[in-house]
């Protein structure tokens, strides 16, 4: 009885140790000027992400009738690749600059937070961690004056 | 909850449910623009907040050309007071609010009940909590007036009713403390109130001061709020001690239709009764 309850400390102490330890490493490997891109987990999750992101606004009334008249397969395309760019991933961005897509559309708001949401739904089903999440917004919020009221 | 107050409940819920009885809008999708949780809660005045304070936020989902309200039920219990409160407020393109509450206080020794009205109003100057660098401003003024005057006269308040102003500034990062969505909310408040007016307004000691209160927040989740509030009272009424109010709450926003706090408070001493500390507990609808 003794001696397994020291067999048991020894397990506990071991384990203990070992979580520790990659407690330890995978703060080093986060540490290691590890890319936003890479964190999420690199070229397909985003694309999953812009898929969702897709089907979230497909379904959301607020900012649908906006897309009626776009191009799906495109805005995929250059969604991805100015995510991408925002998590400092390897990509161009090929599309036109943020002033000239939004420009005449005359947006506010309610509907720039209402995209907003669709992206944290997107990131809540792909799977994306909070902090990541996060990281993501901090990225997009300064764009906002170059997308609403023009 | 008594029964009248069950029936405004249903009552709101059925309006939640099918807004359009409320009014036929042209375009149904015209609410709910702003992001989960930024409507905040109902402070104990009616105002947004918060809960012992107001914040510089504008309670509802109201954005831009867009209305929205809410209703609220709060009770908080100290050792030896229990104060219920229910209200609202109607918010106008995330611009104006207005805000009405009913306070009613039980000093549970005394068996004694002090009720007040308070009625606020709250504009948004300046800023966008959350996309812009500069911190969302609001102006706004709060009035209380009380209902059952003899303790405020007892203890020796100047005034039955009275007004407080207050600046409030907040600003939320969307990547803040441990990467979570992080908020800090500062005011300056300009009054006379005596522990929130229930001890009437003004004293022996001085009138009017100004007084500040902060409350930090963090979103553990997109639903889930941690934070505190800090609160300076006036202390004007030389027979008793007023002390500074704190809280640490927990705030869960399951949906725009709802939102429940939960908090510790720490009221300090209220009318010769020391350290009275207690629960807090809010529940909200958003329309
Ligand atoms: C920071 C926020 C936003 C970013 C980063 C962003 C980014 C983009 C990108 C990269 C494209 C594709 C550009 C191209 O085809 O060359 C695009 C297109 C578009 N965006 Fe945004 N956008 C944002 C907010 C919004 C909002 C709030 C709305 C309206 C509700 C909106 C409506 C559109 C529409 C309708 C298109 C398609 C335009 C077309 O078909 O020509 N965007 N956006």
């Amino acid at each position: 009885m003794k001696q397994s309850f020291g067999h048991l400390m020894l397990f506990i102490k071991n384990t203990f140790l070992s979580i520790g330890l990659v407690t330890f490493l995978s703060s080093c490997a986060s540490n290691s000027q590890q890319s936003l891109y890479d964190e999420i987990g690199g070229q397909a999750v985003l694309e999953t992400l812009v898929d969702n992101f897709i089907m979230e606004i497909a379904s959301d009334n607020r900012v649908l009738p906006r897309f009626l008249d776009s191009n799906v397969n495109r805005f995929r395309e250059k969604m991805i690749e100015h995510m991408c760019l925002l998590a400092d991933g390897p990509c161009i961005y090929t599309g036109d600059d943020m002033v000239q897509v939004h420009a005449g559309m005359n947006i506010n708001s309610a509907e720039f937070n209402a995209i907003v949401e669709d992206l944290m739904s997107a990131m809540d089903k792909t799977g994306i961690a909070l902090s990541s999440q996060n990281q993501i917004l901090e990225r997009m919020a300064p764009l906002r004056p170059q997308v609403i009221g023009i | 909850m008594n029964l009248a107050g069950l029936t405004s409940v249903c009552a709101l819920t059925l309006l939640v449910m099918c807004p359009e009885l409320v009014s036929a809008q042209e375009q149904p999708v015209n609410r709910d623009g702003k992001i989960l949780g930024t409507g905040g809660v109902s402070s104990i005045s009616g105002a947004g907040g918060g809960g012992l304070i107001p914040w510089a936020t504008l309670s509802s989902y109201a954005d831009e050309g867009q209305r929205g309200g809410s209703v609220f039920r709060t009770r908080v219990d100290v050792d030896a007071y229990q104060l219920d409160i229910d209200g609202g407020a109607l918010a106008f393109g995330n611009r104006i609010e207005f805000s009405f509450a009913r306070q009613n206080l039980l000093v549970k020794p005394a068996n004694l009940h002090v009720r007040q009205n308070k009625t606020g109003i709250k504009v948004r100057v300046l800023g966008d909590i959350i996309f812009d660098k500069a911190p969302q401003i609001t102006l706004g003024a709060e009035r209380g007036s009380l209902r059952d005057k003899g303790l405020a006269r007892a203890v020796g308040a100047q005034h039955t009713s009275g007004t407080d102003y207050t600046v409030s500034f907040a600003k939320a990062w969307l990547n803040g403390i441990g990467h979570r969505t992080t908020l800090v909310n500062v005011n300056v408040r300009y009054g006379n109130a005596n522990q929130f007016g229930l001890l009437g307004y003004g004293g022996d000691d001085q009138d009017a001061k100004w007084t500040a209160e902060f409350a930090a927040a963090v979103f553990l989740t997109r639903q889930l709020v941690l934070g505190a509030e800090y609160r300076q009272k006036p202390d004007n009424l030389g027979a008793l001690r007023e002390e500074n109010a704190h809280d640490l709450f927990l705030a869960y926003f399951p949906n725009k239709r709802v939102s429940l706090t939960a908090a510790w408070v720490d009221l300090g001493e209220i009318a010769g009764a020391r350290n009275q500390q207690g629960v807090y507990l809010s529940a909200q609808l958003t329309f």
